[in-house]
């Protein structure tokens, strides 16, 4: 197996031509359905009847069951495979989640963690909705940490369902770094 | 939660405490997790790689901290409740396998009128505290 990728690499030239642009876009192959909230509310032991029942739900003011708000984000993740692509193989470099602003923007750094996240919630999620991601690069900071020298970048992701109505807006910030002993040049 | 039990804004005041959750972070807690949230970054599912950041071990990835966050607001303030903003949260240290994880809070201040509250929101381990995070929730919809 490959080693994970960390970022793009590339020049802070580049990192700056991408400020302010939409640096990515995904839409959720899966519409909103009973069976994800399910699996999604197993591994927390989260139990409330709004997401699993929909007579509660509409007893609570809602239209339907509706989705835990904090997983718009899942809804909002492209495939990781489709019909058609190449078979994998055992030496592949490993998926990782989509983030734009490491795996699409350009920067001088090999390494990243998020440090903040927030997120504003609007419309709620129903049953056969269908969620896209827009993302785009909002702001860059260089910064040296302990772990290294580079720069946060602020991911701005606008979440919408099929009607265009706004779910959900994140911020997302991102350090992207060389570690000393790596040798680069950030 | 099988009700519609909801808090009156008029009966909280700043300061007062969020029933806490508290959950332990096994591989296996993990591995559902990242099914079911669509976050396959290796680094909450294998250690070799989770340690190369510094992590001692696989780590909870951020959308299951969110959840835990929701979890914890929507316990108190139950199912009519709206949960507007989560954030900015903040992850101080890894919530790694093998670690009990506490999820905490506490009311910051009311909007009576509105029925809005705004809650500081954590999570602590053995480690100390390990998320910061804030909330801002309407008691009605």
């Amino acid at each position: 197996m490959s080693e994970p990728s960390w970022g793009l690499w590339g020049r802070c030239e580049e990192t700056k031509e991408y400020l302010n642009q939409v640096v990515g876009r995904s839409t959720g192959p899966d519409p909103v359905e009973q069976g994800s909230i399910r699996r999604w509310l197993e591994p927390k032991e989260f139990a409330c009847d709004i997401h699993t029942d929909a007579d509660v739900a509409r007893a609570a003011g809602y239209d339907d069951l509706v989705a835990p708000a904090s997983m718009v984000f899942t809804y909002g993740i492209a495939a990781y495979r489709k019909p058609g692509d190449a078979p994998a193989a055992i030496d592949d470099e490993p998926t990782q989640i989509q983030i734009p602003v490491v795996f699409d923007v350009p920067a001088p750094c090999d390494k990243s963690f998020a440090t903040i996240i927030e997120v504003g919630f609007f419309e709620p999620l129903y049953p056969a909705d269908v969620v896209t991601c827009t993302s785009k690069l909002v702001d860059i900071k260089r910064k040296e940490l302990k772990v290294g020298k580079g720069a946060f970048l602020r991911q701005e992701d606008t979440y919408t369902k099929q009607t265009g109505e706004v779910v959900a807006v994140s911020y997302l910030d991102i350090f992207r770094f060389v570690a000393p002993r790596s040798g680069g040049d950030a | 939660m099988s009700h519609l039990e909801h808090l009156d804004a008029a009966a909280i005041k700043s300061g007062d405490e969020l029933p806490a959750v508290s959950i332990p972070i096994t591989l296996q807690r993990l591995v559902m997790e990242a099914g079911a949230n669509r976050d396959l970054s290796l680094i909450h599912h294998d250690a070799s790689v989770a340690n190369a950041t510094g992590a001692p071990a696989a780590f909870a990835n951020t959308y299951f901290l969110m959840g835990m966050f929701e979890r914890l607001i929507r316990q108190w303030a139950g199912p009519v409740a709206r949960i507007r903003k989560i954030g900015p949260l903040r992850m101080l240290v890894f919530n790694s396998v093998g670690d009990t994880v506490a999820f905490k809070g506490n009311v910051l201040s009311v909007e009576t009128a509105p029925g809005r509250v705004s809650v500081d929101i954590w999570a602590e381990s053995g480690r100390g505290k390990t998320v910061t995070c804030k909330a801002l929730v309407q008691l009605r919809g």
